[in-house]
């Protein structure tokens, strides 16, 4: 969820608020900064934009025009004979023709009366994405319209939210109810309006009268080239589309917009006659008009990339609303420029690299996070009160139990089940969109921690002075940082005594908080050695020739009956035929392939009922090769090989070479297996380097919990060595025991070995013993191999 | 891609106009053509003639269904010659816009693959088509004599009460007849000029099958554009980068670069840093570093940090890429950083880990990818170990690295490929910082050039780098630099 652009003062220069009325046309109610960045910007926007080498030629004509033209827009309003070079900006200018130069009526070097006319577009832009830039500006917007029938307001409600949008989808949802009820009551719903209709008519009337057939807050921005679309899309879908519509609930339930607007409009023409300076007429506007105030807080927020939380008091009291961007509290990996956006942010893969099928499974996730409060624990409580409703109860004990030593599991635990996984889930969600926590594995002692590789060392000075004001008899922050730099050890070895422990886990969780630390994590992969790789070979080949040779034997078993009759009779050849065919299954099965084998089986049985027994008996042959022939119609052997005795011979010659030459090989593959060096088994499969290992490599199994095929007869495999070591251990029982649990654990854990999962939270996850884990982590190390990131 | 091209003019009786367009109808209707036009002419016109405030300057609009966008460039000529003072007009284009990802409830359908266009490059167009039409109507009055320019679409009435010279109809023909001619590639020379209709169609064209286009105006001008990606700003290069190129240099350098780049070039092998490039090409470092800039522009080279033995490296999350043998980057790796070249990958891996018994002449294996050689190599980094301890760890194992594998190239491999990355070791005073934070910051105080490196956000590289010191004498002119013992703290990350 990285995002590549965020507003800030340098790409979001303003923000304004345009109305139209359909008799006295648009106007410009207000906008804030006061001082919009100027035209200005334009040559310096293209200056900074390196790599932005437009040909001059192109330019030269148009800017110099498009210079003089904006000086040609102002001299509309005055000849610039007045001083315009040395105006502060703030008071009001009157020209030599008289007149007036108005402060507020040039943003961003364009005339208010022309923006006013260009940021109202027509109808068919009833929310929906309005964008137009104005070299170098960006003006978006999401205007929204009076419904066709030109009223506002929306009648069919009686019980109406005060302070109903809380959560950032609670504006559509009082929409969408709003619709649905007018569905459930319609019938009630009209008749109350017929009463009703007496009462409004007045106040309809004078909405209107005021006839404001649209608004829009406008927002300015000046994006670098290449990040417009990503600079749009996000101030698009999470600021500019939903303050549109918070102001257009309040609207719709107290003609907020039009109400608000008209007073500054009045207020601002009054400055206009007093030539009242603007700063002062802003702060007055600012102090009376809470539109204005929050087109104030919106920008000094957004900007700054904060919460912005709305308040408007509307006359049907206070509605207040939060829109922000979310943004990422963790990368997984270093940015590639190191001092963007992301400098300073915490890095983990505890989030990027959950497994996907764990993602559904909620317990995952909440015995691996902990919830880090970004703010003191006391103030979030008192927020928290000073708004208080349903669930304020039940959140502020989520925060006094949050701890980020516990995972969210312990803390259901741990509040004696006050509160249910759910809603530890939902608050912690909450906390965490809302800015007010984050989500991190939870700390403990024995872990390691590492100065975060992206840490914004730029910070340094601010940190280490609250760092001291905090922790002001504890090492300094700078050097606290280089003492963890330096090796990465367990932290409490950092710990100088027990007595501290509590406020050395303070520290790391301030540590956390600014993103100045960072887990060490040790991720594993299964190491087969050669040793393991070749006893699996080698109990694969014993096994495929034990198999091959009893099938051999079986077909075999006859034989002597075969030598005795080869020539008696013709009789007899067929048995024969039959006895190399049964033969030649056994050297099919080798092959694997079953047409062939269904057409000896097929010869075999009538073989095996009547003919061995009674080898002569030519009259019960006849019905054999019939039932052979009737049963498999596709056994081209038998058919074939009753053709002609001639061709009889020659099949039954065939196939005893091929019989013969199946027995050779198997014998000589027997033989060369017998030659092979049996596998020995040696106490650390990894340094045997006997000669008959040379040549294999070492195999890596990326996942051992998805091991298929030979993987998984290698993961058995070194599962037996652990159970022989742990049968072979002599001495005491204890150590019996250990060795053990070892072999007993490997099949648990092998599915953390997978590269992904951090073996630090196995603990967590088994609900073990962390030291338990570790030390059968170690004894089974031989197995893995680790590497260590965050 | 172009979706449509128009020529708009401002009629002092008429208003805003289109004369001209190509595909026909794409903006305003035309008689003959079915196809609906790409978006509600009425309700963009204010921006494509706007106000006076806003000429002459390059305006943008997406259109309210947000599939495209409108990009112009309205310009407006003052003379006295013309009725009302002025002549206004616009040559735009309609691209598709950039699709908001949106929850989709309002209705904004993203266009069709509208992820990857960028409106960026027709910017130029754009404004070479405002510049070369203004530049000529003010020399021939190239636009306003154009007898066919009529609008297309009178259909409004207006057309009754036009007052100029040709009759409504007269012009319609006219402009059909511009549509019909519209393909003419033919000689230059048998026209005095090309209907603007026909031109735009060309344009459009051309831009959009080759991306570029040149084509004569008249006897005396010709319209050349090109479309040209635009590119993020690159990163800084600083003195103690060391660039590496990512494409043969040697092949495509031709006599007609930059001499600076030519001789800067030359002396990139992905071993120098900047600073040793700039002293072997004999170039000030400015622009040594401004020329690798431009190469960075273009993507031809990368930026690494100087290799030591005595640096530390740790791994990444991308490492995982690397076991997983992604894209065989194991074998690639292998081919790039095997030092004795005949000797077999494989070999190491199973010396590493086998008390080195054997390692030759087994490389059947190695081909698979799975030979674990590389992938213990390169995990085995950790913060805290430098390139040394990590060689002696391997060494002490029995497993002689520096005979099979350039540690140098293994090193830079997994940089490239995002498997490891550089710790870098900073320097923090704590008065320094103290002194700082209270504001009673003095870059130079008490003269000594390395103070100003001891706030913490240098990297030894840089102190190496600009004073010209080795690791160890800086660490030392550091430590005579504190007052106080335990006042200097090194910081790795």
């Amino acid at each position: 969820m990285a995002l590549s652009v965020l507003p800030s003062p340098d790409n979001f220069v303003g923000v304004a608020l345009v109305i139209n009325r359909s008799r006295d046309g648009p106007r410009f109610v207000f906008h804030y900064p006061p001082h919009v960045a100027a035209a200005a910007a334009q040559s310096l926007g293209s200056q900074a934009d390196h790599g932005d080498d437009m040909d001059d030629d192109d330019d030269l004509a148009p800017r110099r025009n498009s210079r003089m033209a904006s000086f040609e827009g102002s001299s509309s309003h005055a000849e610039h004979g007045a001083d315009l070079g040395n105006w502060n900006h703030d008071d009001h200018l009157v020209t030599d023709s008289g007149s007036q130069i108005v402060p507020w009526e040039r943003v961003a070097g364009f005339p208010t009366k022309d923006l006013e006319n260009i940021l109202t577009p027509a109808r068919a832009y009833h929310k929906r994405l309005f964008q137009v830039s104005l070299d170098p500006l960006y003006c978006v917007s999401y205007p929204i319209y009076v419904p066709e029938n030109g009223v506002w307001r929306k009648k069919k409600r009686e019980q109406q939210r005060t302070s109903g949008v809380k959560d950032d989808d609670g504006s559509a949802q009082v929409e969408t109810d709003g619709a649905a009820k007018s569905g459930d009551k319609g019938a009630s719903d009209a008749d109350r309006l017929d009463r009703r209709d007496a009462a409004k008519g007045a106040e309809e009337a004078e909405d209107k009268k005021s006839n404001m057939t649209m608004f829009n807050l406008v927002f300015f921005l000046h994006p670098n080239k290449h990040e417009v679309r990503d600079l749009v899309d996000v101030m698009f879908v999470h600021i500019i589309k939903k303050i549109n519509k918070a102001y257009k609930y309040c609207q719709q339930r107290s003609d907020f917009v039009w109400k608000e607007s008209k007073k500054i409009l009045a207020l601002k023409d009054k400055g206009r006659e007093d030539k009242r300076k603007m700063s002062l007429l802003w702060d007055e506007i600012l102090a009376t008009s809470s539109l204005a105030a929050s087109m104030q807080d919106i920008y000094e927020a957004v900007s700054q990339n904060k919460i912005a939380a709305l308040q408007l008091e509307t006359a049907e009291g206070m509605v207040t609303h939060s829109v922000q961007i979310p943004v990422p509290f963790h990368v997984s990996d270093l940015p590639p420029d190191p001092e963007g956006d992301q400098s300073g942010l915490w890095m983990t893969t505890a989030n990027s690299f959950i497994p996907d099928d764990d993602i559904e499974e909620p317990e995952y996730l909440d015995k691996n996070f902990a919830l880090l409060l970004l703010a003191d624990e006391k103030k979030i409580v008192a927020e928290l009160q000073g708004d208080p409703d349903g669930a304020t109860v039940s959140m502020v004990e989520f925060v006094r139990h949050c701890k980020p030593t516990l995972s969210f599991h312990q803390v259901g635990q741990q509040s004696s089940n006050v509160l249910t996984p759910a809603q530890v889930r939902k608050y912690a969600e909450h906390f965490i969109y809302w800015r007010r926590a984050i989500a991190i594995p939870p700390l403990h002692a024995r872990d390691m921690y590492i100065v975060n590789p992206n840490c914004d060392m730029r910070k340094l000075q601010q940190a280490s002075a609250r760092w001291a004001r905090q922790f002001p008899l504890l090492p300094a922050l700078p050097n606290f940082l280089a003492e963890l730099s330096v090796a990465p050890r367990p932290y409490k070895l950092h710990c100088p005594s027990k007595a501290h422990r509590h406020v050395y886990m303070q520290m790391l969780a301030w540590l956390m908080r600014g993103g100045w630390v960072t887990q060490l994590c040790t991720f594993a992969y299964v190491v087969v050695w050669p040793e393991i790789i070749y006893e699996v070979e080698y109990a694969l080949e014993a096994e495929e020739l034990t198999s091959a040779k009893r099938a051999q034997g079986v077909a075999r078993e006859p034989s002597p009956s075969d030598t005795d009759t080869t020539l008696a009779s013709p009789g007899s050849s067929i048995s024969a035929l039959a006895d190399t065919a049964t033969a030649g299954f056994g050297f099919l099965s080798l092959l694997d392939d079953a047409s062939n084998m269904s057409s000896s089986v097929a010869t075999l049985r009538p073989n095996t009922s009547s003919d061995r027994d009674t080898p002569i008996a030519s009259p019960l042959r006849r019905p054999g090769d019939s039932l052979s022939r009737g049963t498999s119609h596709d056994s081209s052997v038998s058919a074939a090989s009753l053709s002609t005795p001639a061709e009889q011979a020659a099949e039954k010659a065939r196939l005893e070479r091929i019989a013969d030459k199946a027995a050779r090989d198997l014998a000589e593959r027997a033989m060369a297996h017998a030659r092979k060096a049996a596998p020995v088994r040696t106490a650390h499969p990894s340094v045997n380097s006997a000669r008959h290992l040379v040549g294999i490599s070492p195999r890596i199994i990326l996942d051992a919990k998805k091991a298929t095929g030979k993987e998984s007869r290698y993961l058995s495999a070194i599962g037996q060595r652990l159970r022989d070591r742990a049968a072979a251990a002599p001495g005491a029982a204890s150590k019996d025991a250990w060795e053990g649990r070892v072999a007993e654990t490997w099949p648990l854990f092998w599915k953390y070995f997978n590269g992904r999962s951090a073996l630090e939270r196995i603990a967590l996850q088994e609900e073990m013993k962390r030291k338990d884990v570790w030390n059968l982590l170690t004894a089974m190390s031989e197995f893995f191999i680790c590497v260590r990131h965050w | 891609m172009i979706q449509g091209i128009f020529y708009a003019r401002f009629f002092p009786r008429q208003g805003t106009r289109i004369v001209a367009q190509s595909p026909p109808g794409c903006i305003v209707p035309v008689p003959g053509v079915d196809k609906p036009c790409l978006f509600d002419f009425g309700v963009l016109q204010e921006y494509i003639i706007p106000r006076q405030a806003f000429r002459n300057r390059y305006i943008t609009v997406n259109e309210p269904s947000g599939k495209y966008s409108v990009l112009g460039f309205p310009v407006s000529i003052n003379d006295s010659k013309y009725d009302r003072n002025e002549f206004i007009f616009n040559f735009g284009l309609v691209v598709e816009a950039a699709a908001v990802r949106d929850g989709g409830t309002d209705g904004h359908d993203a266009g069709p693959g509208g992820d990857d266009n960028d409106q960026v490059p027709y910017e130029r167009v754009v404004r070479r088509l405002a510049a070369t039409f203004a530049e000529m109507e003010k020399q021939t009055g190239f636009l306003s004599q154009d007898q066919s320019a009529r609008p297309v679409d009178d259909s409004d009435g207006s057309g009754g009460s036009d007052s100029e010279t040709q009759s409504p109809s007269k012009a319609r023909a006219a402009a059909a007849a511009a549509v019909r001619n519209d393909h003419l590639h033919n000689p230059v020379g048998s026209y005095r000029r090309r209907p603007i209709e026909s031109l735009l169609e060309i344009i459009k064209e051309d831009l959009n099958n080759y991306g570029e286009c040149m084509i004569p105006v008249d006897d005396a001008n010709t319209l050349n554009m090109k479309l040209f990606p635009h590119h993020a700003t690159p990163p800084i290069v600083r003195g103690w980068h060391v660039p590496v190129a990512k494409v043969k240099f040697a092949d495509v350098v031709d006599p007609t670069w930059d001499l600076t780049l030519q001789r800067v070039v030359a002396h990139v092998d992905g071993v120098a840093d900047v600073r040793r490039i700039a002293q072997r090409a004999d170039v000030s470092l400015d622009l040594a570093k401004l020329a690798l800039r431009h190469l960075l522009y273009y993507d031809t080279v990368l930026l690494l940090d100087i290799f030591l033995f005595g640096a530390c490296y740790a791994p990444r999350p991308g490492i995982h890429d690397f076991v997983a043998n992604v894209g065989g980057m194991v074998d690639e790796c292998a081919n790039y950083v095997c030092a004795g070249g005949a000797v077999a990958v494989s070999a190491k891996s199973t010396g590493a880990d086998d008390g080195g018994g054997g390692a030759e002449g087994s490389s059947g294996q190695g081909a698979s990818g799975n030979g674990a050689g590389e992938e213990v190599l390169m995990t085995t980094f950790c913060v805290g170990k430098t390139v040394a301890e990590w060689l002696k760890l391997h060494m002490d194992a029995g497993l002689d690295v520096l005979r099979f594998v350039d540690v140098r190239r293994l090193v830079q491999f997994g940089v490239i490929k995002g498997c490891l990355y550089r710790v870098h070791k900073h320097v923090v005073s704590k008065q320094y910082l103290a002194a700082l934070a209270t504001g009673q910051a003095r870059p130079v105080a008490g003269g000594d050039p390395l103070q100003r490196y001891t706030d913490g956000c240098h990297t030894f590289d840089q102190i190496m780098t600009e004073q010209g010191l080795t690791d160890a004498e800086a660490m030392e002119k550091l430590k005579r630099l504190s007052a106080s013992a335990g006042d200097l703290g090194v910081i790795y990350k």
